[in-house]
């Protein structure tokens, strides 16, 4: 098959980019040094060393406990709460939509942090049951607490692409299922989130994924019961042995990358066998919200539980945790009221560089990351062929990658490829780490919106003339304007709490919240973190609600 | 000049034969439609001509010159074959108005603009839109977006224009009149078009020849007379026009007559197609129109109880049956219900 | 209010000794006659960069007063953890490019291993007599600060007999308050994090019991951490009541705004860790990095790290609390500083480690 030089140069740029961290990790994996080092030598020791350590076992056995439990978790939540919200009348919509999002960009070890100040041992939600109830009845340290809060908090990644389906489906579907007797919730199960099956999948194996990535969380939660998982293994990797060893971080994350593969066959297997789906004509039906009548109030519950138990609880935890001196078991929360948390974050010296740094990666990056990834989600537009396959299992192993490792292997490259190396220390290093990182997910959700588009418009366009360049530029580019802007603005939320992959790329002049963040964890100023998320979160909420007033819509 | 040629096509979705082997030419100034049921190829046939679906074997030919050639592997891209193509949806884009979404084929041509401007200009008005340059699709009827879409197919002069179902999205009344319009259009720019339609009415009243398509392969093709007048095979026949299919035996054949026969009845009728033995099983067909209530016996006639009568304004259309055989008629009044005698004119039953 | 007193008096004391000197802008007193040549060749590099563990706001009024004192040189400081420091390094070395001039880090086993594979650039530092001798290795690693490591308790749910006054003092607290302390007790995850193991490794060598104290804390149920921060967090609202091998720097600094950390230095031996620091031997800024060095072991720059970054200073003739001088004070002979030289190695021998970890697990387990 023909492939045009622009869109074999984007595949192979894009290759480059995801291969040369990757490739590095892999050649780790197969020495007993650090590779830089004249001593090494090849072998499988690190390999036979991980796989004779038992906590590697118990780490990848709680890593799938995990994974599998958010995608249970997750995926149909979020399929239901992206029919609620973009097929019914549920109240309230408009208010729901933001705060869904929360979780997306809150630091997941803030959040953790967060839910352990609510509703750990001794919480101030805990310690209140204990009053009435005489005992704490749940444990945020147990396995399936750490699952369940996990699942919860990854609702929004499976409710950003599955409303974007949802957004291109007629209404006359539903309509048909409700002629003969079918409740909004039959409707919902058994017409309209089958039709979306493909952004369900893909969100499921994503939603995996980033299971087998998670970090914070379990780092936080998983510490007092002794709750490995395959990020927080890797942690003590780097310390367990003395100096840190690469070789056996590499060969655990060759380990889960070699679980990506069968994941994304799976993925494909289904979609294929599966026919097709939804297909938008030139003209979408209209669009009539589901009436839901007396299961309103059903699903407003459903709704309130959710945001109750992932972003209230958390986000109280943190709020308080900025305003008192102390809490805990003993604490009478009036007497301890204070805002001295903030004023010692403003005295920061580096608050003000960091939040601009921050805000221009999120912004300047984040524009920029969704040019490229809108490129790479062009060359698999409407195209089944062997390019496309491929660019399907390069985009997600990135992300397979655990941040802690990930970071250091772009320092690597950075480091050790001559053309690459007068950018290192620049902020271009930072930037191009973040978007590779997070290809899959950011890729992903331009497609969906080109998928919305009526595939009979390029045709036309073709049809008087227009090559596949013209037609990408003066047909489908423009009627995903929405679409873009909406993927910039998540990828802006996802950049601007990113820490982890670029840590070893920032300096002193490039610093971000999440640095300031870490830094303030490790000396035990967790007050000021709290404090410091708090204004994190704010800022970035009051962003997005402007930005929704102003008529960018999630979907168009 | 061949405008147009098609030689053997044979195109497959995975394992799906959808074009079995195709071949037809479309001259200088004639209109030719694509009819057929739904699967029959029919709409694959024209957006492979258009560059929009790959066959694997056989040849295109626009003006004479190669566009497809599948023993070289040859393509040329959908977007240098310079044809016009009207969608069954128009396909209009929904963020250009009307005047951008016609000048856009020009612009690529790489039109002055002054001259884009009298073009489109021209063609908009040739088609009833002069008022309509500013307006964007969602703001137009039906009718005025497929006005628009041909406008825009047109404007660059194509040698060839393709139309994917014109007419059916537009509703009955319009119909009827915009298929005379759009005959006139045709005529009136002497374009040579490629229409694909599955109403055999539309394509008989629009077109100069027809193609007939059944299961990927051409059935018949001739003019529309030809098509309705000498259908060489059952499936022509009864594609065409109202029909009465009556089952029977053969039971003699003379000289390009066959007797057919059931039970209690005898009819003579025309050999059509393959050559009968005498005993086997054989399907005739009869037009509505042909058949006349009699008033008595007489040759080639059967007696029928009445079952009821549909009045549709212009005619009466009676429906009798009796065991197997059922039979519809035209006719001026309205009959009680009771036995009739029915003429079934020997040369107007075929048999096949 | 009591800071920026303290920060005041400070100021005014340096200003005091240093006022001749600085009038002349030339090398301080006791150093050798060519130092103004090494300023010099500092001043034409320009900027000395910096890798450390210290958080930026804690070394901010080193670098504001290192500024003030050579103009012209600007201080590029990075902050980044222990790992991430000894990642970056070795990295950066190995390719060549471009890295740090000094590394001060609080991971006292990696900065020797650093040193001992000969990163390290031999320096005799004219403040050297002025610091203890075990706080110097080979002239290229010297130890900067003076933190006690302390057992910090929950004021409000411990009190009295409750409180562990020493290491021998925990068993008994294990043991026989079981009720209140079980489930409760915190340190470092030894496996996770690197500077716990060295202080458990030290223990160890310090403790003439230390595997019945093992056990004892073993059947108390531990819970273990990552990080300090954790640690506190969780004492101070009573998710545990006690812990040990905390940094004092930061449970005292804690305890300023928090009334509910107390603090207790074990009086059978209390360990005192120094964080290192070295210059680079491929450092670009070779000289500025020794004019820090200089800096950081100065009485000058030892009283900024004594009362404004409140790590304890090392020098004897530095007054304060948290000094070498004030410690010795009130706790005298039971201070036992871990030696900068190269006895850290032996623990990040591979079997070794592998080895003592192994008996700590059954230690641990055993007990239940």
């Amino acid at each position: 098959m023909r492939a045009s030089l622009p869109r074999v140069s984007v595949i192979g740029l894009a290759s480059l980019a995801v291969f040369l961290p990757l490739g590095l990790i892999f050649y780790q994996s197969m020495l007993n040094a650090p590779f830089f080092m004249p001593s090494k030598t090849i072998g499988a020791g690190a390999f036979e060393f991980i796989f004779a350590d038992s906590d590697f076992w118990d780490s990848f056995k709680n890593s799938l406990v995990i994974a599998g439990g958010m995608v249970i978790i997750a995926v149909p939540l979020g399929g239901i709460l992206a029919f609620l919200m973009v097929r019914t009348d549920l109240p309230g919509r408009q208010w729901i939509e933001p705060l869904l999002l929360i979780p997306v960009f809150v630091s997941p070890m803030v959040l953790a942090f967060g839910y352990v100040v609510s509703a750990g041992p001794v919480g101030f939600y805990s310690v209140s049951a204990k009053q009435i109830l005489g005992g704490v009845p749940w444990n945020v340290y147990s396995l399936t607490s750490i699952a369940i809060i996990a699942g919860l908090t990854h609702v929004p990644h499976v409710y950003l692409y599955s409303s974007s389906a949802l957004k291109s489906l007629g209404s006359d579907v539903e309509e048909a299922a409700r002629m003969t007797g079918s409740s909004p919730f039959q409707v919902a199960r058994d017409v309209s989130l089958p039709m979306v099956t493909p952004s369900l999948l893909f969100s499921g194996v994503l939603v995996f994924f980033l299971g087998f990535e998670i970090f914070g969380l379990p780092l936080v939660l998983g510490d007092p019961e002794g709750h490995l998982v395959l990020a927080t293994y890797l942690y003590k990797l780097t310390n367990k042995l003395g100096t840190p060893s690469y070789h056996l971080m590499a060969a655990v994350a060759v380990c889960i990358v070699g679980v990506t593969f069968p994941l994304v066959m799976l993925q494909r297997h289904l979609l294929k066998n599966a026919g097709k789906y939804v297909t938008v004509k030139g003209k979408a039906g209209r669009q009539r919200p589901l009436p839901l009548g007396q299961w309103r109030w059903v699903a407003a519950a459903i709704v309130a539980l959710w945001l109750f138990l992932t972003i209230i609880v958390p986000l109280s935890g943190i709020a308080l945790r900025a305003f008192v001196s102390q809490w805990g078991e003993g604490i009478k929360l009036s007497e301890v009221l204070t805002l001295d948390h903030f004023r010692t974050v403003f005295e920061q010296p580096t608050l003000v560089r960091g939040i601009v740094n921050t805000v221009l990666i999120g912004v300047v990056g984040g524009a920029l990351a969704v040019a490229c990834y809108t490129a790479v989600g062009l060359t698999t537009h409407r195209r089944n062929d062997g390019w496309a396959r491929f660019v399907d299992y390069l985009v997600l192993v990135p992300r397979a990658v655990p941040g802690l490792l990930a970071g250091l292997a772009f320092l690597w490259v950075f480091l050790f490829f001559p053309p690459l190396a007068p950018l290192r220390g620049t902020i271009f290093s930072v930037w191009l780490a973040y978007t590779v990182v997070w290809l899959a997910y950011g890729m992903r959700l331009v497609s969906s919106s080109l998928l919305q588009v009526g595939p009979e418009l390029e045709e036309a366009a073709r049809s008087v003339g227009a090559t596949r360049g013209q037609v990408n530029r003066h047909v489908t580019l423009p009627l995903i304007r929405f679409g873009l802007l909406a993927s910039w603005l998540l990828v802006f939320m996802i950049f601007e709490r990113e820490y982890s992959t670029g840590v070893y790329l920032l300096g002193p002049g490039t610093e971000v919240i999440g640095s300031l963040l870490v830094s303030l964890w490790s000396t035990g100023g967790a007050d000021m973190v709290a404090a410091l998320s708090l204004i994190n979160v704010v800022l970035v909420a009051a962003g997005l609600t402007i930005a929704l007033r102003f008529g960018v819509n999630l979907h168009d | 000049m061949t405008k147009l040629a098609v030689q053997d096509l044979h195109l497959s979705y995975s394992d799906n034969a959808i074009l079995k082997g195709v071949s037809m030419a479309l001259q200088q100034g004639e209109v030719v439609s694509l009819l057929g049921p739904s699967g029959s190829g029919k709409t694959t046939l024209l957006r492979a001509v258009a560059g929009l679906e790959v066959p694997h074997r056989g040849t295109i030919l626009i003006e004479d010159k190669p566009v497809f050639d599948g023993s070289k592997k040859f393509e040329v891209a959908a977007e240098k074959r310079n044809l016009g193509l009207v969608f069954q949806s128009y396909a209009l884009w929904p963020h250009k108005t009307v005047f951008d979404n016609v000048a856009y084929g020009l612009k690529l041509r790489s039109v002055p603009s002054s001259e884009i401007k009298q073009r489109v200009d021209s063609a908009l008005q040739n088609l009833g839109l002069g008022h309509l340059g500013d307006r964007l699709p969602h703001q137009l009827s039906g009718g005025q977006q497929q006005r628009v879409a041909i406008a825009r197919a047109l404007v660059y002069n194509p040698p060839v224009i393709l139309m994917d179902e014109p007419l059916s999205n537009l509703d009955a009344k319009l119909r009827e009149e915009a298929r005379a319009w759009l005959r006139e259009l045709i005529l009136k720019m002497q374009l040579s078009a490629l229409v694909v339609t599955h109403d055999q009415n539309e394509a008989m009243a629009m077109s100069d020849r027809i193609l007939l398509l059944n299961n990927g392969v051409i059935e018949q093709q001739g003019t529309p007379q030809e098509m309705y007048g000498r259908p060489q095979t059952l499936f022509a026949a009864d594609f065409m026009g109202s029909n009465n299919r009556i089952e029977g035996t053969v039971s003699e054949v003379r000289n390009g007559a066959t007797l057919l026969a059931g039970e209690g009845w005898t009819l003579w009728g025309e050999s059509r197609g393959a050559a009968k033995a005498s005993g086997s099983k054989a399907t005739a067909m009869i037009r509505l129109e042909r058949v006349r209530v009699a008033e008595g016996p007489g040759e080639n006639r059967v007696r029928l109880p009445l079952v009821t009568s549909m009045y549709l304004g212009d005619k009466w259309e009676y429906l009798f049956h009796l065991g197997e055989m059922r039979l519809r008629a035209y006719g001026r009044e309205a009959l009680s219900t009771g036995e009739q005698w029915l003429e079934i004119p020997k040369n107007d039953l075929w048999v096949f | 209010m009591r800071h920026l007193q303290k920060a005041m008096l400070g100021a005014l004391l340096t200003l005091a000794v240093f006022a001749p000197i600085l009038a002349h802008a030339q090398a301080p007193a006791g150093y050798p006659a060519n130092y103004a040549d090494t300023i010099a060749a500092a001043k034409k590099e320009g900027k000395v960069v910096i890798y450390s563990t210290t958080d930026t706001a804690s070394a901010n009024p080193l670098i504001k007063d290192f500024q003030s004192l050579y103009p012209g040189i600007s201080v590029e400081y990075n902050d980044m953890n222990s790992t991430e420091l000894y990642n970056r390094f070795i990295s950066e070395r190995a390719a060549g490019g471009g890295s740090a001039d000094v590394l001060w880090s609080s991971s006292m086993d990696l900065q020797i291993k650093l040193v001992n594979d000969g990163n390290a650039l031999a320096y005799a530092s004219p403040e050297l007599p002025h610091v203890p001798n075990w706080a110097s290795w080979k002239n290229e690693a010297f130890g900067t600060t003076y933190e006690p490591i302390a057992i910090v308790f929950n004021k409000r749910l411990l009190s009295g007999d409750e409180i562990p006054q020493s290491h021998a003092d925990m068993i008994r607290v294990f043991t026989q308050k079981t009720e209140k302390v079980k489930g409760k007790v915190t340190t470092y995850d030894i496996e996770k994090s690197g500077v716990g193991f060295m202080l458990i490794t030290q223990d160890s060598k310090q403790n003439p019991a230390f595997w019945d104290f093992v056990k004892a804390l073993g059947a108390a149920g531990p819970r273990f951490q990552s990080s300090s921060g954790t640690m506190m967090e969780r004492i101070s609202s009573g998710e545990n009541v006690l812990g040990f091998n905390i940094f004092s720097s930061y449970a005292l600094l804690r305890a300023k705004k928090d009334p509910g950390i107390g603090v207790v230095y074990p009086k059978d031996y209390t360990l005192v860790m120094s964080r290192v620091m070295f210059a680079s031997k491929s450092a670009k800024n070779p000289n500025a990095a020794k004019l820090w060095i200089d800096y950081i072991l100065s009485k000058r720059g030892q009283t900024i790290i004594a009362n404004q970054a409140e790590l304890g200073s090392i020098r004897a003739d530095v007054e304060g609390d948290q000094t070498l001088a004030g410690l010795t004070k009130t706790l005298g002979a039971t201070l036992k500083p871990i030696p900068v030289g190269p006895e850290l190695l032996s623990f990040l021998d591979q079997t070794k480690r592998l080895e003592f970890l192994k008996h700590w697990q059954q230690a641990i387990k055993g007990s239940k």
